[in-house]
């Protein structure tokens, strides 16, 4: 049996490191992940939240309801770096 | 619900560490409300206590404390 | 979750705050643009909720000829309604100012 890892293990790996959040609909958040639950609730620093319009809002600290989250990607800079 | 490896930041620690604090509440639906957390259950429904309600960016009302269903919540930021 | 240790404050949960507002006039604010009045008989920990002597706000934005785009309210008075808590968004103890 080849080591697999779980996917809320690849999550617990990205923890200190910076997230890029996906979430249903046209919502995005980057930040440093602080933690989270089995829920994939998080806790994100230095946050920014991208809407669809291509707006941003910063944040220092939140908490991200798990409930619309739809896709993560580990290091990921956002929306923005898509060159 | 509890954590794995990591220790102190997860979501049940961050909510009480801000139980007391000025927070924004947004919601699904893009509304946003500002107050003091007064307390966080494990639905997300969230007590605010001079509450206000903005939407679309825009002051529309104030509560005196208001009880919002977990369910809407998209984020709390400290 | 962790809230063993402070106790003395009287809402040390979310929905101790609903439970103040028993047998007092809440505002209620509803998913699809509708706000309700009234006196708060009952509720339950999904938030379906009893209210009495309740005035029902509904907000609909129309249209006329030219595009323009108004919002219209729509006012109805009931004795009693019953809310299921699945389209509850906010409840405030206090007429918002």
């Amino acid at each position: 049996m080849a080591s697999q890892l779980l996917p809320l293990e690849l999550i617990d790996k990205c923890v200190g490191s910076k997230i890029w959040v996906v979430m249903k609909g046209d919502k995005e958040f980057t930040g440093t992940l602080l933690g989270f639950d089995d829920y994939v609730n998080m806790v994100l620093e230095d946050v920014t939240e991208f809407d669809y319009a291509g707006g941003q809002t910063k944040m220092p600290k939140c908490l991200l309801n798990g409930n619309n989250v739809c896709m993560l990607i580990p290091g990921g800079e956002g929306p923005v770096a898509t060159s | 619900m509890e954590n794995h490896s990591s220790d102190s930041r997860d979501p049940a620690a961050f909510l009480s560490s801000i139980i007391g604090a000025p927070v924004t509440v947004k919601l699904n639906s893009g509304v946003v409300y500002k107050g003091e957390l007064q307390s966080v259950d494990g639905y997300m429904n969230i007590a605010l206590e001079k509450c206000a309600e903005y939407v679309n960016g825009q002051l529309r009302r104030n509560y005196g404390d208001a009880f919002v269903r977990g369910n809407n919540v998209l984020y709390i930021s400290a | 979750m962790a809230d063993t240790g402070e106790q003395g404050e009287s809402v040390s949960e979310p929905l101790d705050l609903v439970r103040l507002s028993l047998d007092e006039i809440v505002f209620v604010k509803l998913r699809g643009d509708r706000e309700l009045k009234g006196r708060l008989h009952a509720y339950d920990s999904h938030c379906n909720l009893v209210l009495g002597e309740v005035e029902e706000t509904i907000m609909t934005v129309e249209e006329d000829e030219q595009g323009q785009e108004s919002v219209k309210t729509i006012k109805k008075q009931s004795e009693m309604l019953f809310v299921r808590g699945d389209s509850v968004v906010l409840i405030s103890p206090q007429s918002p100012s």
